[in-house]
């Protein structure tokens, strides 16, 4: 049976939802409660009981109509990615087009889905401390200079050099696949990017 | 609202607006401190041409105070937003009055007492100078939810705040943007802690799901966890909502032997021992039934329970544990000293602890989103179905009813706010 892709126009939602009222999310009491295997049926299936329980190593905060999402799946097949969406209709929009790319091409897109939650509040809720690296990215300079100074600021953080990401996957991918970004291309806007990476605290 | 805590020799206490100290060994004049009499924060000039109606007169009355550990200082906060220092020795006197940005509800001074930290309403920790009393607070940390309650650990080595959104967070007291875990599982609010002395690793939590938690801090791990309704014994009730109690104060012994917890809008007091045996255990010990609901309690330096309660007669009831058991003294030459001093001022203090609930307010509303937007998508596709499906493509052409619904919808803000708390 084959599910048809999502019509973005009944998905339409504006961009700003306010993260601080009380709306009703679903998430786990702690990340040990959290069940991965009811977005990512196929990395938790009986026959994969013996390898290492997968975790989600990317996170797209704001993923927003999934962009993102379908680009890295094919990148990193044997990596989780989920997607964290506050707005209702566009999450279930990405649901929706996740559950269509499944059932279109057997096996693939397997390792990525979206969570409709409130990233800034919840998301110790599902993640437990980790390393690793934050990918920022915006067409708005003011936005790209609050970003670095917050970070470079924050003193877990520290800003990995443009030098040290010219291998880098994502960055390429990062400004053109997402709906925000192609607006931004065809308008002729610019991409500011800022990558840091989580530090040990020095004292 | 009122509270209760022991200074060393002193019993201080709070009803309103005002607090007051009385000595608990010899016949002295209690202190009192009257916050509607406190000062004014200074009008700032630049304020005064500012029209946004931003200054509301707080009410003065005290939302929390702390006694440090050698109980030589004290600091209370009020609505007003006030942030007032005491020393207790050699007499009562007021150090200095300092202004927050918001509201408060929690207060801790540090072990060396070099400083006292402040919680409040917004989410945000502040630490302010005892050293230097007239510096203003520097921001330390941020909860993206009300906190509700505060404490150090041991050696002012982590600070821990819990918040509305059931998150109760340690992080290093000296880099406080370095989170050292989290404690998760409290089903709402945390609205009381306990670093609870004799236990260095312990945390206790008590919240608005009506349990009361044991937590290893430094990793987050949850050792233990009671129900207090269940130890109540309560029969399972159909209208769990209007039965819901939040635990409103847990309370250690100095010796580190015995944790007494109180609820909401109970009239009695749940009191836990040191299990005997290899493992170091908490157990429900004694259920102690009062007169009424208690507004507070806490420990005495000797180790005794004290239960403050809205009653002229007998404002006070002082418990001690002899044997296996917690006993009433109402003989107690302290209790009855401080009962005779508080007479007086009983008719000015005003205590108004009602059944009001403190912590009602804290639970969420469900305002669910996603129930209302999946009733109109099935409505959308059910609609599609029956005109036989459409063409892919890109929306030209003629569309269902459904559809042009949708379309429109798509113009209209996102999910709708809740208009009331």
């Amino acid at each position: 049976m084959s599910v048809s892709m999502p019509q973005k126009r009944y998905y339409r939602q504006r961009a700003h939802s306010n993260p601080m009222a009380d709306h009703t999310f679903e998430y786990p009491v702690c990340p040990e409660d959290m069940d991965w295997s009811q977005l990512y049926p196929e990395f938790f299936s009986d026959h994969q009981s013996t390898q290492k329980a997968a975790q989600v190593e990317f996170a797209d905060i704001g993923c927003g109509y999934g962009g993102l999402l379908v680009e890295l799946s094919p990148l990193f097949p044997k990596q989780l990615i989920l997607g964290l969406e506050i707005r209702v209709k566009v999450s279930d929009y990405v649901q929706d087009r996740v559950r269509s790319l499944r059932a279109a091409e057997t096996g693939s897109y397997q390792n990525i889905a979206c969570l409709r939650s409130n990233a800034m509040k919840y998301l110790p809720n599902f993640f437990s401390k980790g390393q690793g690296l934050v990918y920022t990215n915006t067409d708005v300079e003011e936005v790209h200079l609050w970003m670095v100074k917050h970070f470079s600021e924050h003193l877990l953080f520290t800003r990995v050099p443009d030098a040290e990401l010219v291998d880098d996957v994502i960055i390429s991918r990062l400004g053109t696949c997402t709906e925000e970004g192609k607006k931004v291309q065809r308008n002729g806007g610019k991409n500011y990017l800022a990558v840091f990476r989580r530090v040990e605290d020095q004292n | 609202m009122a509270s209760l805590g022991a200074c060393g020799e002193w019993l201080v206490s709070t009803y309103e607006k005002k607090l007051i100290a009385i000595h608990t060994k010899k016949n002295r004049e209690p202190f009192v401190f009257d916050c509607s009499a406190a000062e004014q924060k200074p009008k700032d000039p630049e304020a005064d041409n500012k029209s946004d109606g931003s200054e509301e007169t707080g009410s003065d009355k005290i939302l929390a105070f702390s006694v440090s550990s050698s109980a030589k200082l004290v600091a209370l906060t009020d609505d007003t937003k006030r942030l007032v220092l005491f020393r207790c020795e050699p007499s009562w006197q007021v150090i200095s009055t300092r202004w927050v940005v918001r509201r408060c509800t929690s207060l801790v001074f540090t072990e060396a007492e070099d400083e006292v930290w402040a919680a409040d309403k917004s989410g945000d920790v502040y630490s302010f100078s005892v050293v230097e009393p007239q510096k203003t607070g520097e921001l330390k940390l941020g909860h993206l939810s009300m906190l509700l309650s505060m404490t150090l650990t041991p050696n002012d080595k982590y600070v821990v705040t819990a918040d509305r959104d059931e998150k109760i967070r340690v992080s290093h007291l000296r880099s406080p943007h370095n989170i050292q875990a989290f404690c998760l599982g409290h089903l709402e609010f945390v609205s009381s802690l306990l670093a609870p002395p004799g236990h260095p690793q312990w945390l206790l939590s008590g919240s608005g799901d009506g349990t009361m938690k044991l937590w290893e801090y430094e990793s987050g791990r949850r050792l233990q966890s009671w129900d207090l309704k269940q130890l109540r014994d309560m029969p399972k009730s159909d209208t769990e909502k209007e039965t819901r109690s939040a635990v409103s104060r847990i309370a250690g012994s100095p010796g580190g032997h015995h944790v007494a917890v109180q609820c909401e809008r109970v009239p009695s007091v749940q009191l836990f021992g040191m299990e005997q045996g290899t493992e170091e255990r908490l157990m429900p010990s004694s259920r102690l039934t009062l007169p009424h609901c208690p507004l507070d309690l806490t420990f005495d330096p000797q180790g005794r329970l004290w239960v403050l309660l809205d009653s002229r007669e007998t404002p006070f009831l002082v418990y001690t544990h002899t044997q296996d058991s917690w006993q009433c003294d109402s003989e107690s030459p302290e209790m009855k000293r401080v009962t005779e001093a508080l007479q007086p001022h009983w008719e000015a203090l005003q205590v108004s602890a009602g059944l009001e609930s403190r912590f009602q307010h804290l639970y969420k509303g469900n305002f669910d989103n996603m129930a209302s937007y999946r009733e109109k998508k099935q409505q959308r596709l059910q609609q599609q179905k029956e005109q036989g499906g459409k063409k892919r493509g890109p929306g030209k052409g003629q569309q269902s009813n459904g559809a042009s619904k949708k379309a429109k919808k798509g113009n209209q803000p996102g999910p709708v706010t809740k208009a009331s708390s």
